[in-house]
């Protein structure tokens, strides 16, 4: 048999990549059987992604695609080819603009911080991603609303009350008066 | 967070797909969104030597309405089901169902299509696709054909795919007037697979009697099932409480459910008919009129 | 009620910093995403560690062939127990003298529990290490093994281990004479309770990378509760114990999961024999197949109470299926030998406590220790008693709880305030008003729980902690601990109590923890014992290096040492705010005049032999958290399953250093109880594990919880530092019989196994159709 015109779709050992990451664009060499979990950690050191099971369902690995929360372990890392991947690092400037706040922080990352929301912060890069996509869709969310936003990510720490009441704050603080959460 | 070897396609049109398929056979995997067969992999569970990438494959992607269907693409996100505004007039069933599948990054993923080949028993898409009498669209190297749900779903994980086919949509009948839906699912988590699903689909007469009766189970057999026996029951009588609760028991005594780590065969049949009932009042209190909006879209215990 | 300060204590409102709600730096750095866990650590030509783990729960090794592993491309070591200079330090796990036991790194010739490491290896990247893995033969003998703890702890049950019993320890507690008791009792009720494996399930999964400094010293980076642990490695290695060194970075998570070793002896053999860095990080699966479990118990328990509710006597069996291997068994068994007869006074007591050899995962270690599990049935008998004798849930409650001075079981005194009183009617009225049921088939119903949790290690295991405190030049501050921070703030509030003392900023202390080389040794983060132990020992250092700084800071200030007042990164005088100087000057001055400006202090804890091995009596731990949580249910009775509405949980936590951080550990703690109450489970089925993944694995998520309401009372009594009592653990037990007792009220039904699942719930209902007994 010949070689179907399908054969050449075969992607080669490795491959170049490119995305936008935390608004910079990144070149790696991946491998297809790359997750971008595995790409973003050991390739490009973003080891604020974190690993926690690997079956989609504790949510440490999330990141967002394009600005919507994925699981990073079940996504392959050519599936972000020419797309826009943000981790907790690029919160506090998702569009990698410049003139992020002078502590790094993103008013839900303060918002984090001033409830404690946070204790061994294995969750929590996460949790604060899937709280960020969550209030750029539902900007006026009530409590039960953000529990179940929430819902795909485990927190083993907390029992999630916290986290909840840093969200709700930052919802409160909306808009244009961030300045409550510098000074809880 | 590793994957297992393997041999990585990404054709760029469906005869592509479907000519990978045939020359790799069972060694070949389709991937759409990845969010069972990734983890399949991940564990070991499941190793396909070649992996065929369909998410470049254009036009899989979109949500069609017609005048009496509604035309999922393959590739369509859970996600996108549970927003789009067509779809939820004429087929609500199918948007209510959407938001309880796993959790919001599996629904940023995971496809119509892939949950559909999946085949897993507890899963919604099939539930619903079964309970509404939907077809699923497949193409292969003879061309493409539809099959009904009732057909689709064969047995655990498995469906009546041919070696080399691929589905393509899934159409849905649109909801007609005095017809209504319900669905109730019974979980030990919020997010996790159902231990027993129902979805119930009424249509009613104008004397308020049902002309339709549709009752699909998840969970509690090998695939997503008809209810045939409690179907009967319902058409041509009006669906009052003493007609729901005989149809419920005649799914208790229909469903076949096997014991797991979550819950027992015995418990699972009693809440098939606990589930059927309460997906059947739902069912019945929106055919009769009750504004959609009258309760949550889905009932979860 | 709540006791005044003691003489000479200060009023907590006078205090510039303990009790302060302040942001922990930790927590910034976490939100940043730039905190560094054990395994984002990477180092150039590191290698890629894994497990080979056992296929069976039990088996024998017929042959282990590691040759065709050994030859693959990018293996770099394939080692088996054979391979390592001691396979395991015999230990005594009682530390009494009862037994020595040596728990194997690697599997010699015979496996004892499914997923027990028969091999490990090293390789270039995980791909090559899985193929190695895959490439390892080995053939097995597999056997039927004991899977059953009961049938395990009887005569002339197989053995899990040739020429020892399989009940390998069994503490006993007599107090009075339980026949006598029971005479005189209006009501006796008698229950058989039984809790089951649950896994710590932090988020973190076990991880660590080995290195080989310049030096030789074998240094592991590993998410780990104890960098003591540096000794048994170098026993495992054949090292002197100065030739390792284990450092813990911030934990995600460790609930005592990570107590034992877990990735260290590992890691460390795989960077030993290949002299390369290696990592190691275990899938979730590993860590839920075969890392040890919290223990399931089986209860029996017979109370009696008088015709006014006075206990009167308690007889109480406790078996704990410990696995294969000792680990921690012993001591959670004599933590729940301890607090058996819960916080009340009961003056007939016979408690017998017993681990017992089992093929099934190991058990050892987790939050809670032994004294949560006994909270489901000492708390479950008060309800029933209650019942029996028409009286409430908490009258019987407050008229059998212990008192300051009263006696334990034990015979020792219980030594500092309890609170039950206060604590109790405070749940109560944070519950509120009754919910109303959400539906015809739905049912409300409430329930309460008190329990005593120790904290600190028992006295004969003669615990002591330090802690290096020093200025710098600027006048910043600089701690070093040994302290593993677990994510509940052990290292902050190191920061917040020096900062009381001297005067520094919060944010100009810089806290160095957990390094075996470097930060002096405190002991481990568990049993609730480390803001105990080395919140005392940064205490001490601060107040003498206080007093060794206060001379030269008030000959500057020409004023009295009793005048001096250290604040704001200042030294000055009380009550004149504008005769101060800056600490960096009183530093400065110290460098002048050769006054030392850093200081090494230890706290050494209580010290005493272990107590009598036939009676139990003795000194035991050092103190005791007291706590009541309150619980309200929805139950649905057509599926059983229940809403938990509303949940109030309160303790006496002495003073709370940081409130915040404090309520935080409440909330924590309870969330995890619930999850055992209502859902989490590790399933066996003769020693094979069904519960391997986290879909499986039924830990709470956030619309399932309700707002955990977190009540701190303050009674200054503790022994930690300001007063404080440990709050680590305490919250975990009460969640057990608080739900059980709510699920009871509302369907009548008392729950006696765990988790109370919906079809368990379903089917009480069911048969209680039939009866009315049960409650």
């Amino acid at each position: 048999m010949s070689v179907s015109p399908a054969a050449s779709r075969e992607y080669p050992e490795r491959a170049a990549l490119r995305f936008v990451l935390n608004g910079r664009p990144v070149d790696v060499w991946a491998a297809p059987q790359e997750t971008l979990l595995a790409v973003l950690r050991d390739t490009l050191g973003a080891t604020e992604v974190k690993y926690g099971c690997g079956e989609g369902v504790c949510g440490t690995c999330t990141v967002l695609l394009d600005g919507a929360p994925i699981n990073a372990c079940l996504t392959l890392g050519v599936h972000a080819q020419g797309r826009t991947v943000t981790t907790v690092r690029g919160l506090a400037s998702p569009a990698g603009a410049t003139g992020a706040a002078a502590d790094g922080m993103h008013p839900l990352q303060r918002a984090f911080v001033a409830h404690e929301a946070a204790q061994c912060g294995f969750c929590t890069p996460g949790m604060l991603l899937t709280a960020y996509a969550f209030l750029e869709k539902h900007p006026h969310p009530t409590r039960a609303e953000i529990r179940a936003a929430l819902g795909g990510n485990l927190c083993r720490c907390t029992g999630y009350a916290r986290i909840v009441d840093a969200v709700e704050a930052c919802v409160r603080a909306r808009p244009g008066r961030e300045d409550v959460l510098r000074d809880p | 967070m590793y994957l297992p070897p393997f041999r990585y396609f990404a054709p760029q049109t469906l005869d592509e797909a479907i000519a990978l398929l045939r020359e790799h056979g069972d060694e070949a995997k389709l991937l759409a969104g990845g969010q069972s067969l990734l983890p399949l992999m991940m564990l070991g569970l499941a190793r396909p030597g070649v992996l065929i990438d369909v998410n470049g494959i254009p036009g899989l992607d979109r949500i069609e309405a017609g005048g009496d269907d509604v035309r999922v693409g393959a590739l369509v996100r859970h996600c996108a089901v549970e927003t789009d505004p067509r779809l939820r007039a004429r087929c609500p069933a199918l948007a209510d169902a959407a938001p309880l599948i796993g959790n919001i990054r599996v629904r940023h993923r995971g496809t119509v299509g892939g949950s559909l080949a999946h085949a897993d028993p507890a899963a919604e898409v099939p539930l619903v696709a079964t309970a509404l009498g939907a077809t699923i669209e497949v193409r292969g190297p003879d061309g493409a054909r539809d099959i009904p749900a009732h057909e689709f779903f064969r047995g655990y994980l498995e469906t009546a795919l041919g070696p080399a086919e691929v589905v393509t949509a899934l159409r849905l009948p649109a909801h007609g007037a005095r017809m209504g839906h319900g669905l109730a699912e019974l979980v030990r988590r919020s997010g996790d697979f159902a231990m027993v699903s129902a979805c119930a689909v009424l249509g009613l007469d104008g004397a308020g009697r049902c002309t339709h009766a549709a009752v699909a189970m998840g969970g509690v057999g090998p695939s997503a099932l008809r209810m045939r026996a409690a179907e009967r029951l319902l058409v041509g009588q009006p669906p009052g409480d003493r007609a729901l609760d005989e149809a419920a028991d005649a799914v208790r005594d229909e469903v076949a459910p096997e014991s797991d780590v979550h819950a027992s065969a015995e418990y699972r049949r009693a809440m098939a008919r606990v589930m059927a009932r309460r997906a059947l009042r739902a069912a019945a209190a929106r055919a009769g009129g009750a504004s959609p909006d009258a309760g949550p879209g889905a009932v979860r215990s | 009620m709540i006791p005044e300060p003691a003489s000479g204590g200060v009023s907590p409102a006078a205090y510039r910093v303990i009790g302060k709600a302040l942001p922990r730096f930790d927590v910034a750095d976490k939100v940043r995403g730039t905190t560094q866990y054990a395994a984002d650590w990477q180092l150039p030509g590191m290698l890629v560690g894994r497990v080979l783990r056992s296929i069976y729960p039990c088996a024998r090794i017929r042959r282990l062939d590691v040759a065709r592993a050994r030859a693959l491309p990018g293996v770099a070591a394939v080692l088996t127990a054979g391979d390592l200079p001691r396979n395991g330090v015999e230990e005594d796990p009682t530390g009494a003298g009862l037994l020595r036991f040596t728990t194997p790194v690697l599997a010699d010739g015979v496996v004892r529990y499914q997923g027990e490491p028969v091999a490990i290896v090293a390789a270039a990247t995980d791909a090559a290490a899985r193929a190695a893995l895959a490439a390892i033969e080995v053939e097995y003998e597999p056997l039927p093994g004991v899977h059953d703890a009961e049938a395990a702890a009887r005569r002339g049950a197989e053995r899990v281990h040739d020429g020892r019993d399989n009940v390998f320890v069994h503490w006993k507690l007599r107090r009075g004479d339980v026949e006598t008791g029971f005479r005189g009792a209006a009501a006796v009720v008698e229950r058989t309770y039984r809790t089951q494996r649950v896994d710590h399930a932090y988020l973190e999964p076990e991880a660590g990378v080995a290195w080989v400094e310049a030096d030789g010293v074998v240094t592991v980076r590993a998410s780990s509760q104890v960098v003591e642990h540096f000794r048994a490695l170098a026993e495992i290695l054949g090292l002197p114990h100065n030739r390792v060194r284990v450092i813990a970075p911030f934990l995600g998570g460790g609930f005592g999961g990570k107590e034992d070793m877990t990735a260290e002896p590992y890691v460390a053999a795989l960077a030993w024999a290949t002299g390369r860095p290696v990592r190691m990080v275990w899938d979730r699966a590993e860590s839920l197949l075969a890392r040890p479990k919290r223990h399931a118990f089986v209860m029996r328990y017979k109370t009696g109470a008088a015709r006014d509710g006075s206990l009167v006597a308690q007889e109480i069996s406790l078996l704990a299926d410990a696995g294969p291997y000792p680990l921690l068994s012993p001591r959670v068994l004599f933590a729940a030998l301890v607090t058996g007869a819960g916080p009340y006074c009961v003056p007939h007591v016979r408690i017998d406590a017993r681990a017992v050899f089992t093929n099934n995962v190991p058990a050892s270690a987790m939050r809670g220790f032994g004294a949560m599990q006994v909270t489901f049935a000492y708390e479950a008998q008060m309800d029933l008693l209650a019942a029996a004798l028409g009286m409430s849930p908490a009258a019987i409650r407050e008229r059998n709880f212990l008192r300051k001075g009263d006696r334990l079981p034990t015979g020792e005194a219980a030594s500092t305030y309890v609170a039950l009183p206060e604590l109790l009617r405070r749940a109560q009225d944070a519950l509120g008003e009754p919910s109303r049921p959400s539906g015809p088939g739905a049912r409300v119903g409430r329930g309460i729980a008190c329990n005593m949790q120790p904290y600190g290690r028992t006295v004969w295991f003669q615990d002591r902690a330090s802690a290096w405190l020093g200025f710098e030049a600027d006048g910043s501050l600089v701690i070093r601990a040994g302290v593993p921070d677990l994510g509940g703030g052990q290292a902050a509030s190191l920061a917040q109590i020096a900062a009381e003392v001297l005067g520094v900023s919060v944010e100009r202390i810089r806290v160095h923890v957990g390094d075996s080389a470097l930060t002096p040794l405190t002991g481990g983060t568990f049993a609730t014992r480390q803001l105990y132990m080395s919140g005392n020992a940064a205490l001490c250092c601060a107040r003498e290096l206080r007093a060794g700084i206060a001379p030269v800071a008030a000959s500057l200030l020409e004023a009295a040492e009793a005048d001096l007042e250290f604040a704001d990164d200042h030294a000055g005088v009380a009550g004149a705010p504008d005769r101060c100087v800056p600490l960096a000057r009183v530093v400065a001055e110290c460098a002048r005049r050769g006054v030392p400006v850093s200081r090494l202090s230890t706290f050494q804890g209580e010290r005493s032999a272990p107590p009598d091995l036939e009676t139990g009596q003795g000194r035991t731990f050092p103190d005791y958290t007291y706590g009541c949580h309150a619980a309200e249910v929805e139950v649905d009775v057509e599926t059983g399953a229940t809403r938990l509405l509303k949940y109030v949980a309160c303790h006496d936590v002495g003073r709370a250093i940081n409130p915040q951080s404090v309520a935080g550990q409440i909330q924590g703690g309870a969330a995890m109880g619930i999850g055992q109450a209502l859902g989490e489970e590790i399933a066996l089925e003769a020693g094979v594990n069904l519960t391997t993944l986290f879909a499986n694995y039924l830990m709470p998520v956030a619309p399932d919880l309700p707002d955990i309401q977190a009540i701190a009372v303050e009674s200054g009594e503790g022994r930690g530092p300001f007063g404080a009592r440990g709050i680590g653990e305490p919250p975990t037990g009460p969640p057990l019989a608080a739900i059980a007792s709510a699920i009871a009220d509302a369907t009548g039904a008392r729950p006696l196994e765990l988790p109370i699942t919906p079809e368990r719930v379903f089917r009480a209902l069911a048969e209680r159709a039939g009866t009315n007994e049960g409650r």
